[in-house]
């Protein structure tokens, strides 16, 4: 029996070994000689091939093999013209196609032979297998799986990529009445996402200014309040709030170059009477909700497109 | 001197009489917008525009950050603080500042070509 600390133990060869066939590994198809043929022409073809065993087959019908050292002994002993049907190995041990490769190996041991005819189920020949030929697969199907566990790897990393450029940014800041060495933190921030995010730049510019003078309008304006920025896979999300104190006319807010803005702010050059007008300007979707001594919200959304030239 | 629309900005501080306050190596400009409200120049300013101005805030940062301006003109003398021209090299923002007033330096930018 197996524990479950043993089976981990267990490597990819081994299991590779178990879960291979003979017909997986074996050279195919078989390099065969006839019985009527010299051993020399038999010598050339292992040399043609590279191959260091030959089975003798008339029709379907394996009759014996000559290998390697069938030639040597040919050699030496000259009778290398001799036809194959006389020198021969007859009675030749096979294997079938469908054995595991462990059983292949278990065989090798047993038999001492260097290759071994493969025949199917229906004893035809299909093929040799040697003991190159096992290592020769291992190897090939062991890069294989590498290749298999780094392509599910890089394609893991990628999709975790993915995730991160679709995940959901969220930028909030509390923002302070005539804190104005603070303004665009905000809307800097939201500019290096949606750089990073390979946004169009018309885009990135419309989320921006929205988001600036969201900041701006806070500080100039109200009592303190907050800008919240939200960055989807496909928009920007934009909200304001404050504590007050409300803006009386909305309507007329929203006209461009009225502005309630006092003196300091107009000297930085802010109160030009048209943040609000702006920022529906650059807004896909723009609501605001106000009233005299109310909180003031403002909602803007920003649809978000790639840039074309984006590779 | 006469320069491209798509101006150097060497070119256009040699108009003006004007000294960069940061590394102004290569900056490109096309057109000029001169203003001093700053949501006027989120609204109006185009991207690539030098900006003159005489706001000398931090501000005048964000909105040439926002707006995408390369550069800036501070008219009538005037420069900023050390902290915001440090802010606009970390943004990679030109800052230039030149004597004259914003009337003159644009009547000299437009002579210089500086016009579509």
């Amino acid at each position: 029996m197996v524990s479950a600390g043993d089976a981990r133990k267990i490597t990819i060869a081994q299991v590779l070994v178990y879960e291979l066939r003979v017909r997986d590994a074996m050279s195919k198809p078989p390099i065969t000689a006839l019985p009527s043929d010299s051993l020399r022409e038999i010598q050339k073809l292992m040399k043609r091939h590279k191959i260091s065993g030959v089975p003798i087959q008339l029709g379907t019908k394996l009759l014996g093999i000559v290998t390697i050292e069938d030639i040597i002994t040919a050699l030496d002993q000259g009778h290398i013209d001799d036809l194959a049907e006389k020198r021969m190995a007859q009675g030749v041990i096979t294997i079938r196609d469908h054995f595991s490769l462990v059983r292949a190996v278990a065989e090798f041991e047993r038999h001492g032979f260097g290759r071994f005819p493969v025949v199917d189920s229906a004893d035809r020949l299909v093929g040799v297998l040697t003991r190159g030929d096992i290592t020769n697969c291992l190897m090939h199907q062991l890069e294989k799986r590498a290749e298999e566990a780094i392509a599910f790897e890089a394609a893991a990393l990628a999709s975790r990529a993915g995730d991160d450029l679709a995940r959901r940014i969220v930028i909030r800041a509390p923002v302070r009445t005539g804190d104005y060495d603070s303004a665009g933190k905000v809307s800097q921030r939201l500019r290096q996402v949606l750089r990073e995010r390979g946004i169009d730049p018309d885009v990135r510019r419309r989320a921006a200014i929205v988001a600036y003078e969201a900041e701006t309008n806070i500080i100039i304006h109200s009592l303190g309040g907050e800008v919240t920025v939200a960055v989807d896979s496909d928009k920007v999300v934009i909200d304001a709030t404050d504590v007050g104190p409300g803006i009386e006319d909305v309507n007329q807010a929203m006209q461009e170059g009225w502005s309630t803005a006092g003196r300091l702010p107009r000297e930085l050059g802010f109160g030009a009477g048209m943040g609000l007008p702006n920022m529906k300007k650059c807004s896909d979707v723009f609501e605001i909700k106000s009233g005299n001594g109310q909180t003031t919200l403002v909602h803007s959304e920003v649809f978000l497109r790639k840039a074309a030239s984006t590779p | 001197m006469k320069f491209e629309t798509n101006a150097k900005l060497t070119a256009v501080l040699l108009a003006i009489q004007a000294t960069p306050l940061t590394s102004t190596s290569e900056t490109n400009v096309q057109g000029c917008y001169i203003s001093d409200l700053l949501s006027d120049v989120l609204a109006h300013a185009q991207p690539g525009m030098l900006w003159a101005t005489v706001q000398i805030h931090r501000n005048v940062v964000s909105v040439a950050a926002t707006k995408d301006i390369p550069a800036v003109l501070f008219t009538c003398g005037r420069k900023p603080d050390a902290n915001v021209i440090a802010e606009a090299e970390e943004e990679g923002i030109t800052l230039l500042v030149t004597p004259l007033t914003t009337y003159e330096a644009a009547g000299k930018l437009w002579q210089a070509g500086l016009h579509e």
